[in-house]
Order: structure tokens, then C-alpha cells, then sequence
């Protein structure tokens, strides 16, 4: 997989960044001893780990970051959808559903990419997913409105995915 | 300061309580995942944000905590539920289709007919 160059180096930022937050808040501290052995340390496996790896090859623009502030938005607000659904059901004096696995089409290509469509899944109402094959996702369905792949991909992945897409590829 | 962080770890508190019922309350393996997983995820991170009130300096490293639980969470229930399936437990009987076993018999019959 040859990925062009902005590619590499935007996912490298990215990881490098990641990397060295997380060490800062680890020790938080701001002595230079300590920010130079972090920035060494993640420079270095952020280098290691986007030339050697397709995972981390992303690009950056400041369209992608605001798909990404979107989608994280649009996450945290399923999130708690999901939960007051579930509270819903919990406490129904009889639990009224009609679960059931049906497949969904997922156009995300990216592993990293994937994993994120999978796991907002796994965290928005009623939906979790099982399997991942090829193109076709099967997902858990707590309360099954429509057996049909493409009425279902419209309903629970389509929100995601359109800024997945954009971020991710 | 202290009664915001305790209202939140209350809340969160509630939401695990709920997570707990529905894994007693819910018909089959499938469903009692989902209520575990769903409410314990929004219940870990109210109580952490209940904690980052208490402690503001500790803010950015519960930061950290609250992702890694975004990031686990759903994946343990999607390895639970993977391994439930192909394991043929059953399913609850308002169960209404069932695509993946649908998908796993037709691909055994193709290479039974081969």
C-alpha cells in the first residue's frame, strides 16, 4: 500500500501529538528533562509506527478535524440517547423487544476507521455489533425496525460514516 | 464544587444500578450485553467526571481513563457476543431474524454442494 507522502506525515503528527499528551498527563509535569525524553520517545514510535503500518496513515486538513469534532459530538449525544433508551427498557414492568441480527453495508475501508464505526455502534441505542465480513457488517438489534440491509445501514450507520468517511477514508 | 461532583457520581451510580437490573431483567445472552454494556460505559464516565470535581488535578489523567473505557468497552461486548453466537446460544424467543447464522448456513452448503 503506497500512500502518498501528506498522508504518512499528517498520521505521524497525528500519532506523535497523541503520544506525547499522553505522556504529559501521565507525569504531569512540565520539567525539560521530562518534556525532551517524551518528545524523543514518541517521535521515535510515532516514526516507527507510521512508515511501518497503513493504520496510521491519515491525512490532515482542517476539514477532516472538523468531521472528526462532529462526529465526536454526534457520538456523545447517541451515547446518551442510547443509555435513556435503555433505561427505558430496563425498567418497563415487561420488557417489550424484538431483538434480532441484521446486516448492514459498511463503505469504510480503513481498519482505524472500521474500529471506530464499530465501536459507536456497539455504544448507540439498541445496536451491537457481531461480525465483520468483507463489506457487510451484521449488527445485534435490540428492537428490529426493518430487516432490509439497506434501510437498516441508513439507520444506524449512515450518521457515523458520513464523517467517518471523511477523516478516515 | 463537592455537590456538583457528588450529584454526577450519583447519577452515574444510577446508570450502573440500571446496568446491573437489566443484566437480570433481559430474555437472552444477547440483549443482557447490551444493557451491560451500553449503561456501564455512560455510568463509568459520570462517576469519573463526578471524580474530576473532587479532584480537578487530576482531570486530564481521567481524561485518559474515560477513553480507554470508550475504546474497551464496546469491544469486550462485541468479542462476548461474537463467541455467544458461534457458539450457537440461543436466542430469545421474540427473536425476529437472524442474518449472520442465515449468512453462515448458506456458506455451508455451498461447500457441502461442492
Amino acid at each position: 500500500m503506497s500512500a502518498p507522502a501528506t498522508a504518512k506525515a499528517g498520521g505521524m503528527a497525528v500519532l506523535w501529538l497523541l503520544l506525547f499528551v499522553l505522556w504529559l498527563i501521565l507525569n504531569s509535569s512540565l520539567a525539560v528533562p521530562i518534556l525532551a525524553t517524551g518528545a524523543i520517545v514518541s517521535f521515535a514510535i510515532a516514526w516507527i509506527f507510521a512508515r511501518r503500518s497503513p493504520v496510521w496513515q491519515l491525512s490532515v486538513t482542517p476539514r477532516t478535524a472538523w468531521h472528526f469534532l462532529a462526529y465526536t459530538g454526534r457520538f456523545f449525544i447517541e451515547l446518551v440517547k442510547a443509555n435513556l433508551n435503555m433505561l427505558r427498557y430496563v425498567y418497563a414492568p415487561r420488557i417489550d423487544i424484538h431483538p434480532g441480527i441484521v446486516k448492514v453495508h459498511v463503505r469504510l475501508k480503513t481498519p482505524v476507521g472500521r474500529l471506530a464505526l464499530a465501536n459507536s455502534i456497539a455504544l448507540t441505542p439498541g445496536s451491537l455489533v457481531m461480525d465483520l465480513r468483507d463489506d457487510a457488517m451484521f449488527i445485534h438489534w435490540l428492537n428490529v425496525e426493518t430487516t432490509d440491509p439497506e434501510r437498516a445501514t441508513d439507520l444506524m450507520v449512515r450518521p457515523f460514516e458520513r464523517h467517518l468517511e471523511a477523516v478516515f477514508g | 464544587m463537592q455537590l456538583v461532583g457528588s450529584i454526577f457520581i450519583l447519577l452515574g451510580a444510577f446508570f450502573l444500578f440500571s446496568a446491573g437490573l437489566g443484566l437480570l431483567r433481559m430474555p437472552d445472552t444477547f440483549t443482557r450485553i447490551q444493557a451491560g454494556t451500553k449503561a456501564s460505559t455512560l455510568g463509568n464516565i459520570l462517576v469519573l467526571v463526578g471524580i474530576g470535581f473532587y479532584h480537578p488535578d487530576w482531570a486530564l489523567k481521567l481524561l485518559v481513563v474515560g477513553y480507554f473505557v470508550l475504546m474497551t468497552n464496546p469491544l469486550s461486548s462485541h468479542a462476548l457476543s461474537r463467541a455467544a453466537h458461534a457458539r450457537h446460544v440461543p436466542m430469545a424467543p421474540p427473536t425476529m431474524v437472524d442474518a449472520l447464522r442465515d449468512e453462515d448456513e448458506a456458506r455451508a452448503r455451498e461447500q457441502a454442494s461442492r
